[in-house]
């Protein structure tokens, strides 16, 4: 079990620069550059566990909608690498 | 107020003693949220689309006594279900009272034997698969709209599925419904005397006329659905390319190449990979010279699909394709059944984040005309962006619509500044709406392959899409609703009401 800290819960990882636009703070969650949301839309203190709790219900729903449609995905680099071989 | 004062008392009472006073709702909280769709209007004319009540009907019966005191009365009525429609059907343009049929959502029979369901049509079509995936049934009518619209929304618009191509659109899965007329009487349409048959030669095709009439001609209350064993298996390849007409041409020989499991494929043009690289929806790590993407989608058995999909991935190969993995093509097509979680901002010209609100003017365009009508919806988008900071480009998908390729639903995104809209840039924007559905027409589409064509703008141009249907279609209006009650303001069908005054045609 992890402590809560809320220092480090208010404080995002450091920003890695993806593109003149968007920028990834935690692996594979890409946000709009800050810069670009100053004047109209201003972005929120968000805590850390919160933005992580989104982008896994977000997951979850998707594998849902998947189950909800078929009983399997089937994997489209398997039928490539067939094709390949 | 629409409901004369003095009627207004009298009027009430009739509906509770109908439909008891909890189904009657006065309150400025269930009008006001039932003024509008997510389609963007100007907000500070939300006052016009106020309906003066709601009322919540619990059957076929309860409709009908609704629909006849309206029609006693002469007070409009507009049929709402998920209010999800982007043109605008389910707003009550003349006030009166708003019949959100939601309530009437039970499953009154699921017939295993013969494939079919009948609902009431309150009832989403994700709920309706919860209850029918336990049977191994599904019934799979997909908009992108799946979680909130419902399936008398779909009967009144004549929707269009993201998996069409496999299964077929609203008008061949419901087979057949009960339905209110203006005066108050109730009939069953369909084929056939039962409300089971997929084919009949009987008659008047009278199921088509019922359904994308936007509530113009009654309301549907019950229908019957057909069924379709649940997909064993789901494959959902997502390439990139690096122009545009790599992507169509590989789009092209997808949806021709007659595999059965083919469901439908998508593909997002030059502006949209812009707009996904902006991360204003969903950003998809690729590199930069990715142009076009194509995501394609086979159903059924896991069998024939690994055999469909080995021949879809060897015609996207050889067109230079490149595969984007199995986690961004799972991923991007299970929120394909979902585009209301779009973040819904844009940019302002000089790059700022600004709330907008999604439009999606839809278009059915025949394949060989898809590149040019591309460029010139840009066009116009572009010239409207460049006097009006409030609009921005969100660029194109096109869709196939059917198994063989032969039409598409093209469509551009276009996000609006709502309240920002001012009288200037709301006319604006409906000329803009005019020019799109002009390009269609030019080409030989149709205004909407999706939705309807019933608003401000687009709505112009339907006579000269439908020719002489539409003499058809305002005669139709005048004989089964003599006063105007349903949903009247909808398709320029008060004409058929200014006749005898020389007006109209
Ligand atoms: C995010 C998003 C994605 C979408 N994607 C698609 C898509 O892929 N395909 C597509 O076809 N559409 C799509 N749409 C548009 C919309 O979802 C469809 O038009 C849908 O069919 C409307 O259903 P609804 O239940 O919300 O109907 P509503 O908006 O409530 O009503 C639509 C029209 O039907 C009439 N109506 C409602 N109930 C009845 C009834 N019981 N009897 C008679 N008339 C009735 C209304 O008066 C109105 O004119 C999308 C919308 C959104 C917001």
């Amino acid at each position: 079990m992890s402590t809560y800290r809320y220092s480090e819960q208010s404080q995002p990882p450091d920003a890695k620069q993806i593109t003149d636009v968007a920028i990834e703070r935690f692996d594979e969650v890409f946000e709009v550059d800050p810069k670009l949301m100053s004047a109209h839309v201003v972005q929120q203190v968000f805590p850390n566990w919160d933005t992580l709790r989104i982008v896994a219900s977000r997951h979850d729903h998707l594998d849902w909608m998947h189950r909800h449609w078929a009983e399997k995905v089937v994997s489209g680099q398997r039928l490539l690498d067939e094709l390949e071989d | 107020m629409t409901i004369a004062p003095e009627l207004a008392e009298p009027v009430l009472e009739e509906l509770r003693q109908v439909l008891g006073d909890e189904h009657v709702l006065t309150g400025k909280a269930a009008r006001f949220n039932r003024a509008r769709v997510p389609a963007p209007f100007p907000v500070h004319r939300w006052a016009e689309r106020v309906p003066d009540l709601v009322v919540l009907p619990g059957s076929t019966a309860e409709v009908s006594e609704v629909v006849r005191i309206a029609n006693a009365h002469r007070i409009p009525i507009v049929p709402r279900d998920g209010g999800t429609g982007l043109t605008d059907g389910a707003v009550p343009l003349r006030h009166g009272i708003v019949v959100d049929v939601k309530r009437m959502n039970d499953i009154k029979e699921i017939d295993e034997v013969n494939r079919t369901c009948t609902v009431g049509t309150g009832i989403n079509m994700l709920k309706l698969n919860e209850v029918l995936g336990k049977y191994g049934l599904i019934y799979p009518d997909d908009p992108a709209s799946y979680p909130c619209s419902l399936v008398g929304g779909r009967i009144g618009t004549s929707g269009w599925s993201l998996i069409g191509s496999r299964y077929g659109h609203s008008r061949d899965l419901v087979l057949s419904f009960d339905f209110v007329l203006p005066s108050g009487k109730v009939i069953h349409l369909g084929d056939g005397a039962g409300h089971k048959l997929s084919k009949s030669s009987s008659g008047y095709q009278l199921k088509h006329l019922f359904m994308g009439h936007q509530g113009t001609l009654g309301i549907a209350t019950e229908a019957t659905l057909k069924l379709f064993p649940k997909p064993e298996a789901e494959l959902s390849p997502f390439f990139a390319f690096p122009d545009y007409d790599s992507a169509y041409r590989t789009v092209g020989q997808l949806a021709r190449a007659g595999v059965a499991t083919f469901a439908g494929a998508v593909l997002f043009d030059e502006w949209k990979v812009d707009y996904l690289r902006r991360d204003d929806e969903a950003y998809i790590s690729q590199p930069a010279d990715v142009r076009a993407l194509v995501c394609a989608v086979a159903y059924g058995y896991e069998d024939e699909v690994i055999a469909g999909g080995r021949r879809l991935m060897r015609i996207a190969k050889e067109n230079g394709a490149r595969y984007l993995g199995d986690e961004v093509s799972e991923g991007d097509w299970a929120a394909r059944h979902d585009r209301y979680a779009t973040p819904l901002h844009g940019r302002t010209k000089a790059g700022q984040v600004v709330p907008m609100s999604w439009h999606c003017e839809d278009a059915a365009i025949n394949y060989s005309n898809l590149p040019q009508v591309r460029i010139e919806w840009h066009e116009i988008v572009r010239k409207l962006r460049e006097r009006f900071d409030m609009f921005d480009d969100w660029g194109m998908f096109t869709y196939t619509s059917a198994n063989t390729g032969v039409d598409y639903l093209a469509e551009i995104d276009v996000g609006i500044w709502e309240q920002q809209l001012d009288d200037e840039s709301w006319a604006a924007w409906v000329q803009a709406k005019k020019d799109i559905a002009a390009v269609a027409l030019h080409y030989g589409g149709s205004i909407s392959a999706c939705h309807g064509s019933c608003r401000e703008g687009e709505v112009d141009l339907v006579p000269q899409e439908l020719g002489g249907g539409y003499d058809v279609m305002l005669d139709v209006k005048r004989a089964i609703d003599p006063n105007n009650i349903m949903n009247p303001g909808k398709y320029g069908l008060d004409r058929a009401y200014q006749l005898d005054e020389g007006v109209g045609r």
